[in-house]
């Protein structure tokens, strides 16, 4: 039987000490399944309905919050991922302060890099998959050269994707 | 700095937020995408030094940075009511969509289509990716080449240093952000205490 607050305050302590949509995961899946409120099939799906479905990457748990707990399951996590990233405004309040020192604005070049870094690894993470042969990098060859021009609409091009991925593979 | 437009109502912020919500299909690799399209280069609400400026804010808070990032545009844009209805607009209707496609995912996740259609997006969703991370780093890679060639190559060492310590050491994103800030207080401080660019955005208001 889930106990809805724990419930959400195992989501929002995951999310409160994670950045980014993903590295709240193992710490859901250790408390999830260590209550035995969650299965262990429910994690796939439901990183693989948020690769379908818009929004945020981060949103992935909003499945997890249905798959194991319904429609109320999905309320309580989307309030606990929503409430975290609010302290960007006591970050941003603080940071006013002290950034015109020179080592603070060393050190958020520093971030700036790391973050495109970070994006770079992702692209990586996606492609570097054993689903991913190079029938789905030439995909991700036209995708890239068709976001490029900026005249064409995203849902467009992942609508094409998937077309094209449905008469190669299916 | 390039003339900004005057900012939009509530209604049109929740209008813009939801439709950039429901258009980042693909696991959310494409909403920074379509923000820098939408807020930088459509509606010139913002300039791309206050949206990269924004977003290492929001690598520094906890939890999914592109809510932290829609927190701080609609700020800028709508003071508290405009974070209330950016987020609102962002977070549900994908969130709606997101739960009734798991209610569905059930039904035909067994189906081989579904599997072969995944296969296409997926790739698409990672090439996606690669131009959001090159609108990151095109204005740090040219600004660093007018710089001169060792900031240009001091630049480029961090970023591929950051690359490998993730792909190679398998180190998490925190340790390499902090690891970042480091090398990047270490090797990049300017000379001297000067204006940055935040001081002069308010100059000018």
């Amino acid at each position: 039987m889930i106990n809805p607050f724990i419930y959400f305050l195992l989501f929002l302590k995951a999310s409160l000490f994670s950045t980014g949509g993903f590295s709240n995961l193992p710490s859901i899946h250790q408390d999830l399944i260590g209550n035995g409120w969650a299965e262990e099939s429910s994690f796939g799906q439901s990183i693989a309905i948020g690769q379908i479905s818009p929004g945020p990457n981060g949103l992935w748990v909003i499945s997890l919050g249905y798959l194991t707990y319904g429609y109320l399951g999905a309320l309580l996590v989307l309030i606990a991922i929503t409430l975290p990233p609010l302290l960007v405004l006591v970050i941003s309040a603080v940071y006013t302060h002290i950034e015109h020192q020179r080592r603070v604005q060393g050190a958020m070049h520093g971030v700036s890099l790391a973050v495109v870094g970070l994006l770079l690894t992702v692209t990586w993470t996606i492609l570097y998959q054993p689903d991913v042969d190079w029938k789905g990098l030439l995909i991700a060859l036209g995708a890239f050269g068709l976001a490029l021009s900026r005249k064409v609409n995203l849902l467009i091009i992942l609508g094409l994707a998937g077309l094209v991925g449905y008469l190669l593979y299916r | 700095m390039k003339l900004q437009n005057p900012g939009p109502g509530e209604w049109k912020l929740f209008l813009v937020w939801a439709s950039i919500g429901l258009q980042s299909f693909g696991g959310g690799a494409s909403t920074t995408f379509l923000i820098q399209r939408a807020f930088i280069e459509k509606h010139k609400w913002i300039s791309i030094e206050e949206f990269t400026y924004y977003w290492s804010l929001c690598i520094l808070a906890p939890g999914i940075n592109l809510i932290g990032l829609t927190i701080l545009i609609g700020k800028k844009l709508g003071g508290g009511l405009g974070i209330i209805v950016s987020l609102a607009g962002l977070l549900l209707p994908s969130a709606a969509i997101t739960c009734a496609l798991a209610a569905i995912f059930k039904q035909v996740e067994h189906i081989s289509a579904v599997q072969a259609v995944l296969k296409g997006v997926i790739p698409a969703t990672g090439a996606i990716m690669l131009l959001v991370g090159l609108n990151f780093a095109l204005p740090i890679i040219r600004k660093s080449y007018e710089e001169g060639l060792l900031s240009l190559l001091a630049n480029s060492v961090l970023i591929i240093i950051c690359v490998l310590a993730v792909i190679l050491l398998k180190l998490s994103a925190i340790v390499v952000i902090l690891g970042a800030i480091f090398l990047g207080a270490l090797f990049f401080s300017p000379k001297q205490d000067s204006p940055p660019f935040y001081d002069e955005r308010k100059r000018q208001q």
